[in-house]
């Protein structure tokens, strides 16, 4: 075994203790999904991870993501209507795009995708039993197949995200997944909302915004969705999550 | 069977049409397309605030009474905590989740009970409360028809609280595509949704004042929510307190 090899299954073990240990105490979801997007990056040595889970009305939107960089947002949300977590969705199964260039499947994606900056998809599905709930969505910025030891390890990611999402005796019942999905998916709606407001009182980019709001739920150990909500909702004081370099009226 | 296209199509004929008779309409909607045998719909402000705004027959009304009056129940929790409750069968919970709503609710015919918050994101503005005298929990395609009717809510909620009501770009889809595109679904748009939180601090107002704000210029203006939401984003227009 390659010291580079060893190197990285222990990385692979400590992240899934670190996820398994997250698990099993009272977390909140969309952090552990945002968590997971960065250990996909690390693990899998990609550029940018998405979740994008079904929202039961027919729509994929996207849970979580390793940057909340406006344009690669953009790029999971374009995938409602069309390209490989779509498909991968729909059909239930992985879909690889070693390199897009070229490529005449999803045309629209494609060109955008390319457009800002990546060359290479992957896409995994979210199962659980017979229902497909969502997908996990990898971007590179060079051309890049994964192997197949590297697609099991995304799998297996893909599938921590699944179980997260049902956390613990959830998983026999459906009702009970139904009712997760929309948490998750509100969350993500209340996040939005969240930076928005830090946007605008610091002037920031979204991202820095989003940077900011998880930094400050982490320092106060308390859960993200509850801070985005009370900054959402003018209970938590946008000047307090910004911090003293943000926080008075700048430009 | 559901007839999910037909439910959605009459959601968004209702949402446009906005207006004091939504809430009726709605709920008849559901259930003439969902198997199920009342509902009803309130708004709420908080845990025991609440304000009825129409229920099919007594005993839906009965039920909603009987949770606000108590404190537990479907209604409350799904206010509470923000999440659909699902209950295919409530005498599964007589004794565990809410006794003493349980213990009630089981002298009428109800067995299944699915309660939605009428909510994006921050914004909870009441819930949509759907019963079946059978137990059994709903199919997945007539769960989405249930989110699809708490959405609705959501925008003529939004409509009747702030008064601008029957504009048809709300649910995000232009009456005629004017590019001939797809319509877009603007709703599900996290723009939308960063541009409410921008003007929560610009306005210094509640999350629903600040979509409420976004709706009604897009209807001033004759744009998509997300059109101007987009604008928002990219700080080419701002809502300030004196001009909302």
């Amino acid at each position: 075994m390659s010291a580079e090899q060893s190197s990285r299954e222990r990385a692979l073990a400590e992240a899934f203790v670190s996820l398994a240990d997250t698990l099993v105490t009272d977390y909140d979801v969309i952090d552990v999904l945002h968590q997971l997007t960065i250990e996909c990056v690390e693990l899998l040595r990609v550029d940018a991870a998405g979740l994008l889970l079904s929202d039961q009305r027919g729509t994929l939107q996207m849970a979580a993501a390793s940057t909340e960089r406006a344009r690669v947002v953009e790029l999971f949300q374009l995938q409602s209507d069309e390209g490989p977590c779509l498909d991968c969705f729909r059909t239930s199964q992985p879909i690889s795009a070693a390199d897009l260039r070229g490529m005449t499947e999803w045309p629209r994606f494609i060109a955008h995708t390319l457009d800002t900056g990546y060359r290479s998809v992957h896409a995994l599905p979210m199962r659980l039993r017979t229902e497909t709930i969502g997908a996990l969505n990898l971007f590179s910025i060079q051309p890049r197949a994964l192997g197949p030891d590297e697609l099991r390890i995304a799998q297996a990611l893909a599938d921590v995200a699944t179980i997260g999402i049902l956390q613990e005796r959830a998983i026999r019942r459906r009702d009970i997944l139904a009712e997760q999905l929309q948490v998750a998916l509100n969350s993500r709606i209340v996040i939005e909302q969240a930076k928005g407001v830090l946007a605008e009182r610091g002037q920031l980019e979204m991202e820095r915004a989003f940077q900011l709001l998880r930094g400050y739920a982490r320092s106060t150990q308390q859960r993200l969705s509850d801070v985005a909500l009370g900054v959402a909702n003018r209970t938590i004081a946008a000047d307090v999550v910004l911090g003293p370099l943000h926080g008075s009226t700048s430009p | 069977m559901t007839e999910l296209p037909a439910l959605e199509q009459v959601l968004r004929e209702i949402v446009a049409e906005g207006g004091p008779d939504a809430p009726r309409r709605i709920c008849e909607a559901c259930m003439a397309a969902l198997p199920l045998d009342r509902a009803a719909l309130a708004l709420m402000t908080a845990a025991d605030q609440q304000e009825p705004l129409w229920a099919s027959d007594d005993i839906a009304r009965k039920l909603d009474d009987l949770q606000f009056s108590l404190g537990e129940g479907p209604c409350v929790e799904a206010f509470v905590d923000r999440r659909p409750v699902l209950v295919a069968d409530l005498t599964e919970h007589a004794h565990s989740r809410w006794p003493v709503f349980a213990a009630a609710a089981l002298r009428t015919p109800v067995r299944g009970l699915f309660v939605l918050p009428v909510q994006a994101g921050a914004i909870t503005l009441g819930v949509l409360d759907l019963y079946r005298d059978t137990p059994g929990m709903l199919e997945p395609d007539e769960l989405t028809g249930a989110l699809c009717a708490a959405d609705a809510a959501m925008w003529t909620l939004l409509g009747l609280l702030d008064g601008v009501t029957g504009y048809g770009g709300v649910d995000g889809e232009r009456a005629v595509a004017a590019d001939g595109q797809q319509p877009v679904p603007d709703l599900h748009r996290l723009e939308v949704y960063q541009a409410t939180g921008m003007i929560v601090e610009q306005m210094q107002v509640s999350p629903n004042v600040a979509l409420s704000a976004l709706r009604a210029h897009a209807f001033a203006e004759s744009q998509t929510i997300l059109e101007v939401a987009r604008e928002v984003i990219v700080r080419r227009l701002r809502f300030d307190k004196e001009k909302p």
